[in-house]
């Protein structure tokens, strides 16, 4: 073994672990995770799960007892009335409401696959997941069922089940919020395909449950770790969506992982926790969704958080302890007066993934919260948790923080050798919550599952305690006469001047050094061009100050605020082909 | 004449009306908006400033009566009316501001209308004056409702949310009932009253909304905020006023003094439409200059 690799045997993050991290935690005790979801709907029965909180502040809650019963009821619809096979793809495509975990939980709870499908999709692209991921079952909300014109026949889609935002609020509420979304907003359109209504699913499987005395036990209990959960779908590292096939062990031990993260500040059933990402996506699917539930939290789901106003009355009206959310989010947060004047009182800590967090937000944010944010790292992969910063030692700002409990880590050079501590190398990964591979896409998963080691097509470098910090993504890297530029490091810097909102870098070709670095800001304040490169002059190297600045309205992100430098690549390239 | 039913009955929709009125804000936003009180303090100053003295002004070049002039001035002093965050928001400009300023002049009504309308009114024939005392008081009575739908807001969000709508809807309601309810008494004054009355009560909203909008302009507001006090200031509470001449008043005079309050809620409706409309499309062509000017060269 070479020096470099007993480095990385000897793990020498494990001494930064708190006790608590060391405890396992209740997630290991279960094969599977309807039996964990039915374990924390008994132990936390008559508590609050799950809160939508519109912009308005009109809401509508569920205890725990209440979403077993329901997950259960939708559990006994889909096998019995739907006559659908164990393993069976269900999607789900819908924002933040009530209607997400009594769906999800329920496609669990019947032994089928859960595949997630970004509301946002445009038709095509909803054909393309329902193809690939075979899914017989689509569950939608109401907003978007008009993209199902004329497509579900060339889907391997059989039964379309609606549901609306809006459900379970209280009786004078929800048809308020109903009609106004209808005929004021005219946002939900009327459903080109056959289609039944959540509740009505709802209200058969209850009825075939008394009629028939139906254990929805006997559909779970067999499930055992390595059985698939969920297909979740990612742009990945080499940028064809491909489905990333997690295992109920994959996703257990993921939320035991999470729970070691927080537990030093995470009291069981007593924190509310605010869900303003997307449950859809990975991150919020594993930390707000599942381990939070487990550990019988009160999550208020926010269906849009955009505008960023969106979440105030979330914020003012429930005593949130934990936010989750990425750099854009807190960054946007911070951009509030009414965040900033009365940030939440009962605030402990706030984690950020997704993305790499701004020093200069993380900074912000524990001087005017009190309690601090960081930064986590992980990738749909692997379930997406794999390194965090432990939240019992002082923050070390822009570093991702050591690996979660029984996770091994590398970093390698491109022959795949390992680099000695403090060079940079491709972090890659292996542990219990690596998925098994990508789904029906051999190649695709051969290449970035290599010997049980998940490539992460990140560049990290790693300090004498273990410590992490991401330099960048590999296709990100800018090379400017031949110096690698990472655009983080240029972004971290411009967005630490005041007049700056939000900032993103990327590479662009140029006649006189290959690439060169541009900028494009977002700003808060007056600045001008020539004042953001005097900035980046005392801070960097001169061939890493951005050459072109470009100042915009918005930046393009994806649905959890992640900025998309490569639709800023796409639309510089466009704007700049050769005629 | 109203019937007290009918007295009643604008008393009990006046109350849901401030109550919703109160629900659309947090005593929190309350504090926020008054780190900033630039832009409320001249929608403020143009409210109980320039109505007032437009009102007289109208009054006395027209040559109204003293019945008529005692309900213009009335209709000038009264605060924002909440029609106002409903044409705030079709018209693209600053909902916050609009609710702030409306929940602010509201507030400080139970001081300035008594003051205002005694300046202006304190000479006139005994019978014709609107005693302070009256306005003050039952101002004092429609802030409690104000208050506990801000409390709610804070407590029960839904209910709060819920009453918010209620008040807005109820809000232009309650024109329609007015009309209603004074037609069958006023009908016949409506044909004896000539062209000067029709002129001062359309005259009051739309020189409020030219006046408000210079005066913000020329206190450095921008645009869009400067449309916001616009609004704000030409509309009144045209309902609360009708409820202050129904409680001081009865029989004929009352019949008289009704009409301006009730001309002007039902013309008010109709101008501020127009000015929305206008309003709307200068609010996007600026949005665009606005979004034009960002892009600069690399």
């Amino acid at each position: 073994m070479s020096s470099a690799h007993a480095v990385y045997a000897e793990r020498p993050w494990s001494s930064q672990y708190h006790d608590a991290q060391q405890q396992s935690p209740r997630s290991t005790e279960f094969d599977n995770l309807p039996a964990l979801l039915v374990d924390s709907a008994d132990h936390f029965s008559d508590q609050k799960a799950f809160t939508t909180c519109t912009a308005n502040g009109m809401n509508g809650r569920m205890t725990f007892a209440q979403v077993d019963e329901a997950s259960d009821a939708f559990a006994i619809y889909l096998r019995e009335e739907l006559g659908v096979a164990p393993g069976t793809r269900v999607a789900i495509q819908m924002p933040n409401c009530l209607s997400y975990p009594v769906a999800a939980f329920g496609v669990l709870k019947a032994g089928c696959v859960l595949v997630n499908v970004n509301p946002l999709y445009t038709a095509p692209e909803m054909e393309k997941q329902f193809i690939d991921s075979g899914a017989e079952v689509l569950v939608i909300i109401d907003m978007f069922t008009d993209k199902l014109a004329g497509m579900l026949s060339r889907t391997p889609i059989r039964h379309v089940i609606t549901t609306t935002i809006s459900l379970y609020f209280p009786p004078v509420v929800r048809p308020i919020v109903y009609y106004i979304q209808k005929y004021w907003s005219r946002m939900i359109p009327d459903c080109p395909v056959e289609a039944i209504f959540l509740l009505d699913a709802l209200e058969s499987g209850r009825r075939l449950r008394q009629a028939v005395g139906i254990d929805p036990r006997d559909y779970w209990k067999d499930l055992g770790r390595s059985d698939l959960a969920l297909l979740q779908y990612t742009g990945g590292t080499t940028g064809v969506a491909k489905g990333a096939m997690l295992s109920h062990g994959n996703l257990l031990a993921n939320i035991g992982q999470i729970d070691c993260m927080g537990r030093s500040h995470i009291e069981d059933g007593r924190e509310c926790v605010l869900t303003a990402l997307p449950v859809y996506h990975v991150f919020a699917f594993s930390v707000n969704l599942l381990s939070f539930y487990m550990s019988g939290a009160h999550n208020i789901l926010v269906p849009s958080p955009r505008p960023i106003q969106n979440l105030q009355r979330a914020i003012q009206n429930y005593p949130i302890t934990w936010i989750t959310g990425v750099n854009t989010l807190f960054n946007a947060l911070l951009n509030e007066e009414w965040f900033t004047v009365y940030p939440p009182k009962h605030l402990k800590a706030s984690i950020a993934g997704g993305t790499a967090l701004h020093r200069s937000v993380a900074e912000r944010w524990r001087r005017i919260t009190g309690t601090p944010l960081v930064e986590g790292y992980g990738l749909t992969e692997s379930s997406p948790v794999v390194t965090f910063n432990p939240l019992t030692t002082e923050p070390r700002p822009g570093s991702i923080g050591i690996p979660v409990p029984d996770t091994e880590i590398m970093l390698v050079n491109p022959d795949g050798e390992p680099v000695a501590p403090g060079e940079p190398g491709e972090l890659i990964v292996r542990g219990p919550q690596v998925m098994a591979g990508y789904w029906e896409k051999p190649e695709e998963t051969a290449k970035t599952l290599r010997d049980g080691w998940l490539y992460t097509g990140d560049i990290a470098v790693m300090d004498a305690d273990g410590y992490l910090s991401i330099v960048d993504r590999k296709k990100d890297m800018i090379l400017v006469s031949g110096f690698n530029v990472y655009p983080n490091e240029i972004e971290d810097c411009i967005s630490r001047l005041d007049a700056v909102q939000e900032v993103a870098v990327i590479g662009v070709p140029d006649d006189d050094t290959g690439e060169a670095v541009r900028a494009f800001v977002v700003k808060r304040g007056e600045i001008t061009a020539d004042e953001i490169r005097q900035h980046c002059q005392q801070a960097l190297a001169r061939y890493k100050v951005p050459k072109q600045i470009e100042f915009r309205d918005e930046l393009p992100t994806t649905p959890i605020g992640k900025v998309l430098r490569k639709d800023l690549r796409a639309e510089y390239l466009n704007r700049n082909a050769p005629q | 004449m109203l019937s007290p039913t009918q007295e009643a009955l604008l008393a009990i929709m006046m109350v849901i009306i401030m109550f919703g009125m109160g629900s659309s804000l947090t005593f929190k936003d309350f504090r926020i908006a008054m780190r900033h009180p630039q832009a409320i303090m001249i929608g403020f100053a143009s409210q109980y400033l320039f109505m007032p003295l437009i009102a007289f002004t109208l009054a006395t070049v027209l040559g109204l009566n003293t019945v008529q002039t005692v309900g213009l001035v009335l209709m000038g002093c009264v605060p924002g009316g909440t029609t106002s965050n409903i044409f705030a928001y079709f018209s693209r400009s600053l909902l916050s501001l609009s609710i702030m300023m409306t929940v602010c002049s509201t507030l400080a009504a139970v001081l300035m209308v008594p003051v205002i309308l005694d300046f202006y009114t304190g000479d006139v024939d005994a019978q014709f004056r609107v005693p302070p005392g009256n306005v003050a008081s039952l101002l004092f009575v429609l802030l409690i409702p104000t208050l506990i739908g801000m409390w709610l807001r804070r407590f029960n969000a839904n209910a709060g949310a819920v009453s918010e709508l209620l008040g807005g809807v109820l809000g232009l309601l309650v024109i329609i009932y007015l009309l209603v309810t004074w037609l069958p008494g006023g009908a016949p004054l409506l044909r004896e009253t000539g062209w000067e009355t029709y002129a001062a009560v359309i005259g009051l909203g739309l020189c409020g909304f030219v006046i408000g909008y210079w005066f913000a302009r020329a206190t450095g507001l921008n645009r869009v905020k400067a449309r916001t006090v616009s609004l704000e200031t030409g509309i009144q509470n045209g309902p609360l006023a009708v409820l202050i001449v129904v409680i001081t008043f009865s029989g004929q005079l009352q019949v008289e003094m009704m009409a301006i309050p009730v001309l002007y809620s039902v013309f008010i409706v109709i101008t501020s439409s127009f000015v929305t409309l206008y309003y709307r499309r200068r609010n996007r062509h600026d949005e665009l200059l606005r979004d034009q000017a960002k892009i600069e060269p690399a």
